[in-house]
């Protein structure tokens, strides 16, 4: 009991990894925004009524596998491109963690519903931003790098100058939603697996019930249980979502030690010249060109693949592993032309990052707004100081101090 | 949920990192932006485990586990209290369910994703049904990534119509090569889109696994694919404007055409440079797709 205490504490009474799930949610997010721009012009034929995978043929299949997608509510025109343009918005707006739990649950929506209406139009990359948009709802991914923070910094120095706050966007976000929920299940819609309409659902009545407990309850009892269980869901999801990036490398590099390209060092050969995978023929013809080169990368890719869920038992390993993964897949954004499916897995991967590392990443790109726009008039006083907090420059309590915890993974050490 | 979280009561003052753009143009804005930055930071991750504040004894400093803290670490009175600790018994109980259930879903999800990938073996072909169940529809994943062996071959994808023009008479056109097209389309390319990269080169793959050697169709996913893949041939000759002003497509046959990837030349290796042909018979074009229709 004496050792396990901390550990039951650790994970309930806190989110952890606030950095790394902001950075997956901005990484997750603007996946699927820049692919959703990038496909406006083909959206039509992507996902549209009368796109080859046609509505009819999209609504025998789901009707058989009974996936879940509010595209075929309806073979409108105009139900598509509202629902094209909504997935649009809703990532944008989880993008910049505006209510971001809501914002996740309909993120959600939007991919699932795009990418449900048309599976076969999809690769790798739009099957970990399947997962991920699933997988972030369970989390508090807008502690921080949010609209959400924000609001609740400002609504923390109206109330410590003792001013009342209230919140009208939140409850009327809240009840659209539930007219919504209600008519498409009332209409049959959510008929098929109940899997994401009963998160929904619960989501819905989630907030419900914070909303409740914070202002209704005679005791804070109910609301710190609230909180306990957001932040218990926030952490198992966490876990998962480390373990599915796990899983993913481990996969790819244990199927990969099998194949007798990989073995005689020449597979990185061959899908360079793949005719659907080669936007830079004669860059492909560059980098194969030695074959001593290509036989170092093949070997080098199956073993990191492989390794990189044992390093994460090594926090310095698994960050030069992680920097390698993820140099690995820029690479394989433009040489391979799969500039989508690679940020997607650096989205993913960047929930192993050091919280040390992503701090100082935050601040130089705070830095480089503030340069961009100089106003100032986001924060027009500048906060006191935590009086507690510690002092001196932030050298001195950098990395060293930060570094026990940075990862916020609930492993040790790491 | 957005609105009151614990973070926003549970500080009174200090920003946050993140969003400290403004602050920056400030006279001497350096220390105590980064140094609540930092404090926020430990805030957030370690909980009470961590030994930034004044909750915490000191010998829990920097220890990852902080293993050595006492259960319920005091609060100071002036925060919001929050956590575990600061649940009466009956709320405990509903904590510690709380934590149970998502343990449990959380070990059973992983074991469920972990044999969904992983080679059938023993226990996952015991229990085939009940991971199928839990996996579809939603959590279906595929990880083998140009696994175990890459691609060797460019499969191309082609197509002639057959023309049927206003009096009646008709006309066969050469074939067309898709996989080219969108092998050119490609080209210099910094973000191909699905509609270049995916959608003939994964139809034709539906179709070849809903489909035997004569191709007969499989269920009702080969009916599926071969609509599919029609369809795709309509919208492609319609674009590449197959049948000119006045004609229409009566009729549409595909074929593929497989070459093996050169070899490194280094390698030493000579693969046959023969292409296969797979020829599928002539599908008609219903009514609504001679003309385009489709896209």
């Amino acid at each position: 009991m004496n050792r396990l205490w901390p550990a039951v504490a650790r994970v309930t009474d806190s989110a952890l990894g606030p950095y790394q799930t902001a950075v997956l949610r901005i990484g997750v997010a603007l996946t699927w925004l820049l692919f959703l721009l990038r496909e406006y012009p083909h959206r039509q034929e992507l996902y549209g009524p009368d796109s080859p995978w046609s509505w009819d043929l999209a609504a025998q299949l789901v009707g058989a596998n009974d996936a879940f997608t509010v595209l075929l509510w309806s073979d409108s025109q105009v139900w598509f491109e509202a629902v094209y343009a909504l997935a649009v918005l809703f990532s944008l707006l989880l993008l910049l963690g505006w209510r971001t739990r809501t914002m996740t649950a309909l993120f959600m929506v939007g991919v699932l519903s795009l990418q449900n209406r048309s599976v076969f139009m999809g690769d790798g990359g739009d099957n970990v931003l399947h997962l991920m948009a699933i997988y972030l709802l369970f989390t508090r991914c807008g502690h921080v790098w949010s609209l959400d923070a924000r609001r609740a910094r400002r609504a923390a120095r109206a109330r410590a100058r003792g001013e009342r706050t209230h919140d009208a966007v939140g409850p009327a976000l809240w009840a659209v939603l539930g007219v919504v929920l209600l008519l498409g299940s009332l209409a049959g819609r959510t008929d098929g697996d109940w899997f994401i309409p009963a998160l929904l659902w619960a989501v819905w009545l989630g907030q419900a019930g914070w909303w409740l407990a914070g202002r209704l309850a005679r005791t804070d009892q109910p609301r710190i249980l609230l909180d306990v269980v957001g932040n218990v869901a926030h952490n198992g999801a966490l876990l998962v979502i480390m373990a599915e990036a796990c899983l993913i490398y481990a996969t790819a590099g244990w199927y990969k030690v099998q194949g007798s390209r990989w073995q005689d060092g020449t597979a990185v050969h061959y899908p360079l010249h793949l005719e659907y995978f080669s936007p830079w023929p004669s860059l492909a013809g560059l980098l194969t060109a030695s074959g001593t080169l290509v036989m170092l990368v093949t070997y080098v890719t199956v073993v990191v693949q492989v390794a990189f869920p044992f390093t994460l038992f090594n926090r310095r390993v698994k960050n030069v592993l992680l920097g390698f993964m993820i140099l690995e897949h820029a690479v394989i954004a433009v040489v391979l032309g799969l500039p989508f499916f690679s940020l997607a897995m650096i989205a993913a991967d960047a929930v192993f990052l050091p919280t040390s590392f992503l701090c100082r990443a935050g601040r130089l790109a705070a830095r480089a707004r503030g340069r961009l726009r100089p106003r100032g008039d986001a924060v027009p006083v500048p906060p006191p100081r935590r009086p507690d907090g510690p002092p001196g420059r932030p050298s001195a309590v950098g990395p060293a101090q930060a570094a026990p915890v940075t990862d916020g993974v609930p492993g040790p050490r790491t | 949920m957005d609105a009151q979280d614990r973070g926003s009561d549970a500080r009174h003052g200090p920003a946050e990192p993140g969003v400290p753009g403004p602050r920056t143009p400030l006279p001497a804005p350096t220390a105590p932006a980064d140094g609540t930055d930092v404090s926020d930071e430990t805030d957030r991750t370690g909980g009470t485990d961590r030994a930034d504040g004044p909750a915490v004894p000191v010998g829990a400093q920097d220890q990852p586990g902080g293993v050595e803290q006492p259960p319920g670490a005091q609060m100071p009175s002036d925060s919001p209290r929050t956590g575990i600790a600061a649940l009466s018994p009956p709320y405990r109980i509903g904590a510690a369910l709380a934590l149970a259930a998502v343990a449990v879903t959380v070990c059973v999800h992983l074991g469920m994703a972990f044999l969904h990938v992983a080679p059938p073996n023993t226990v996952s072909k015991k229990h085939s049904e009940t991971i199928a169940d839990w996996i579809y529809p939603e959590f279906e994943q595929n990880w083998k990534l140009f696994a175990p062996n890459p691609l060797q071959q460019n499969v191309s994808v082609q197509v002639r119509a057959e023309i049927r023009w206003p009096d009646g008479s008709r006309r066969t056109t050469g074939w067309y090569d898709l996989s080219a097209q969108d092998g050119r389309d490609i080209d210099g390319n910094p973000a191909p889109s699905h509609t270049q990269q995916n959608e003939l080169r994964r139809a034709w793959d539906f179709y070849v696994s809903t489909h035997d050697d004569d191709n007969r169709p499989v269920g009702l996913r080969g009916a599926l694919s071969e609509s599919y893949l029609r369809r795709i041939m309509a919208l492609r000759l319609d674009r590449a404007d197959a049948a000119g002003p006045h004609g229409e497509v009566a009729r549409v046959q595909v074929r593929s055409r497989t070459t093996q990837v050169p070899p490194p030349e280094w390698s030493g290796e000579k693969a046959s440079d023969e292409a296969e042909y797979r020829e599928l018979p002539w599908w008609p074009l219903p009514e609504g797709e001679t003309r385009g229709g489709v896209g």
